[in-house]
């Protein structure tokens, strides 16, 4: 009951409402290209929550989008913007799955600690270089994450395709399978959902715990709000700052362990498209807000998971999601502007009132 | 290996560079002006794809590649509109909305194509008319010069004389004078009695009808068709173009001609084995070594310029 006291009503509502006018627009670009929206939404619905397996592929989504969202949640608190997840993502998924085909001889548990270790680490690595570069020499980590996140992805492609391409005829494309004993268990057989769903929950439970309860998360938010204060008050700003983006890029590792052991076996240069920015953006919007990322990650999960559903069954095409995403993004984006404006138009409208009042009554 | 290299350096790798270049020079000259403005625009990217496809429907549905090109920059001037209502109206973050402007731009389009055009993947078709090759009179018919500066589309040369012209503009005219203000200095400005609010909304006007040629260059310049998410990063380059040339435009344009010449080195390297992901993550690369450059210079040259200033108050504190 506390928790939701906390929670700013009238953002809320602004939320629902935008969410509410983001879901109309793709109902009338569906309608205006001629399919039947509530239809749609209806197999949205369905498609994403109607049977075990979807439920299962749609908690998957849930947890990557949280994850990924608390990770540039951790690094805006610690006052650097990592653009560079999708990066991090590649070099953490590329890195355990060669750790998981090199090793598998050993007992899968160890391999798979093993993999885990490697994903965070080079993860966090690929995130402490612009860290670092921003910390000491001032260098702009926006640019220098969004520039590594090609160089990671083009060195993957290369390295997938090429030296550590699979000689099976049968694998079209990427890396070989991992073996089935490293395959993480299935929690939902035949979804995408898998145990690490559970380290997954763990996580953003910790991150939860760490940024609202522990003095980490308050010298963390104090630094962000403003490193050279927190730095005069004896933090030491620049190791928190290196600290935080560190631990966003190692969650990002992590979640691209999880596409490769969870479900996908392989590692291709398509493991993920774009995954990080969907659910930075979520970050974004929802100010930073963990339980606000949980819950949007949630909304998010269901439209794309029922989007794949619409697309095979009415022929919508899945980027619908995108649009309507895109859409929500923009008004949640706007909002501040928009309440701003209006303020000021009242205003406006307010002093014109009065100075005719006094006009007026100076002419009498 | 020496005849490797040479046979490396053929027309074919000049002429493929300058048809890399070109979309990136003009995405990046429209991201001057977004620079010197002040706004850190990430969503060319958005805006290539947008006119890309637009100046494919219309020169399909039309049968006219100009009617195409002219809708690619009707949707440029849209889409900068848009930006600006965003980024400078509501004072939205910058970031957010290029970045979801480029999500905006490759959804649309691919659902646009597959959901309404039924195509899946590329749209090929005869109808749609692409820009014809033209040749310079006298340069046309010297051997090798000839055959590396003639014979394309005409945003090529176009986008050759806007770089002069976008110099001209920042840095001889009123206007630009009053854009890089907007950005560096708004306050100033604005007691100048010009509202920087204006030049910021012209600045990602602009930067959207060049983003919008660069689209049309893309679909309608060589290859007439379209291809689901066609721009390709060539938006990310671009802003990097713009870092990497210190947002000057000559030297924007060398840098665009630099990484054009590394993606047609790229391709041409793959037949000798060397794959063109490799060479393609290089810009890249290059532009984070170039940033940090660029800010430590910056950072020395300001310290320089206070240690400067201290010897010279101490010099009159003396006297």
């Amino acid at each position: 009951m506390k928790l939701l006291n906390k929670i700013d009503k009238r953002y809320v509502l602004t939320l629902i409402i935008c969410i509410f006018v983001a879901l109309l627009c793709g109902a009338l670009i569906m309608l205006v290209t001629g399919f039947n929206p509530i239809k749609a939404y209806q197999t949205i619905i369905t498609g994403a929550l109607g049977r075990p397996r979807l439920i299962g592929n749609t908690l998957e989504k849930f947890m990557t989008l949280c994850l990924l969202g608390l990770a540039t949640a951790i690094g805006a608190k610690g006052g650097l913007f990592n653009v560079g997840g999708e990066g991090q993502l590649f070099v953490g998924a590329l890195i355990s799955t060669m750790v998981g085909l090199q090793l598998s001889s050993l007992p899968a548990p160890l391999v798979i600690l093993i993999a885990f270790i490697c994903a965070i680490v080079v993860g966090g690595f690929y995130a402490w270089i612009p860290a670092m570069l921003k910390v000491k020499l001032n260098v702009s980590e926006v640019i220098t994450t969004i520039m590594l996140n090609t160089v990671a992805i083009k060195v993957t492609t290369y390295l997938v395709n090429g030296p550590w391409c699979s000689d099976l005829v049968s694998v079209s494309k990427g890396t070989d399978y991992l073996p089935d004993s490293l395959r993480l268990t299935k929690l939902i057989s035949a979804s995408n959902l898998s145990t690490s769903f559970i380290v997954g929950a763990v996580f953003t439970f910790l991150i939860w715990y760490f940024m609202k309860m522990t003095t980490v998360g308050l010298q963390l938010k104090l630094t962000g709000e403003n490193a050279r204060f927190a730095k005069f008050s004896g933090l030491k700003s620049d190791k928190i700052m290196v600290g935080s983006m560190v631990a966003s890029g190692a969650i990002c590792g992590f979640v691209g362990m999880t596409l490769v052991y969870g479900y996908n076996g392989q590692m291709v240069d398509t493991i993920s498209t774009e995954f990080y920015f969907d659910g930075m953006l979520v970050a974004m919007i929802m100010n930073y807000n963990p339980v606000g990322i949980i819950i949007m990650s949630g909304f998010f999960a269901i439209l794309n998971t029922g989007a794949t559903m619409i697309d095979m069954t009415m022929g919508i095409s899945t980027q619908i999601y995108d649009i309507i995403f895109s859409i929500l993004i923009f008004l949640m984006a706007a909002n501040k502007g928009f309440v701003e404006w209006f303020a000021a138009r009242k205003m406006k409208k307010q002093a014109r009132a009065i100075a005719k009042e006094k006009a007026g009554k100076e002419s009498i | 290996m020496w005849d490797q290299i040479v046979s490396l350096f053929s027309i074919g790798l000049f002429q493929n560079t300058i048809r890399n270049a070109t979309p990136v020079i003009l995405a990046a000259l429209g991201g001057l002006f977004t620079e010197h403005a002040g706004i850190m625009n990430i969503g060319m990217e958005g805006m290539i794809l947008t006119g890309a496809f637009v100046a494919v429907v219309f020169s399909f549905t039309f049968a006219s590649a100009p009617i195409g090109v002219l809708c690619a920059i009707l949707i440029g001037i849209l889409i900068g509109l848009f930006f600006a209502l965003f980024v400078v109206k509501l004072k939205s973050d910058e970031f957010i909305i290029g970045m979801t402007l480029n999500t905006f731009a490759a959804g649309v389009t691919v659902y646009l194509l597959r959901s309404v055009f039924h195509q899946t993947g590329s749209w090929v078709s005869k109808d749609i008319k692409g820009l014809p090759a033209i040749d310079i009179p006298i340069i046309k018919d010297i051997p090798v010069i000839g055959d590396i500066f003639s014979g394309y589309s005409i945003f090529v040369y176009i986008s050759w004389l806007l770089v002069i012209a976008v110099w001209v503009f920042l840095y001889r005219t009123p206007y630009g004078f009053w854009m890089r203000a907007s950005g560096e200095h708004p306050k100033a400005l604005e007691t100048a009695g010009i509202d920087p609010v204006k030049m910021k909304v012209l600045a990602s006007v602009l930067c959207g009808i060049f983003c919008g040629m660069a689209g049309a260059h893309l679909s309608l310049g060589y290859l007439n068709c379209f291809t689901e998410g066609m721009s390709a990063s060539r938006g990310f380059i671009a802003f990097a173009c713009v870092v990497f040339g210190m947002a000057n435009p000559p030297k924007v344009f060398g840098a665009a001609i630099l990484f054009g010449f590394l993606q047609a080195l790229g391709i041409r390297l793959q037949s000798v084995g060397i794959p063109s992901d490799l060479t393609e993550a290089v810009p890249y690369l290059a532009t984070v070594l170039m940033l940090v450059y660029i800010t430590v210079m910056g950072a020395n040259k300001k310290r320089n310029r206070a240690k400067k200033a201290m010897a010279v108050e101490a010099e009159a504190a003396e006297q």
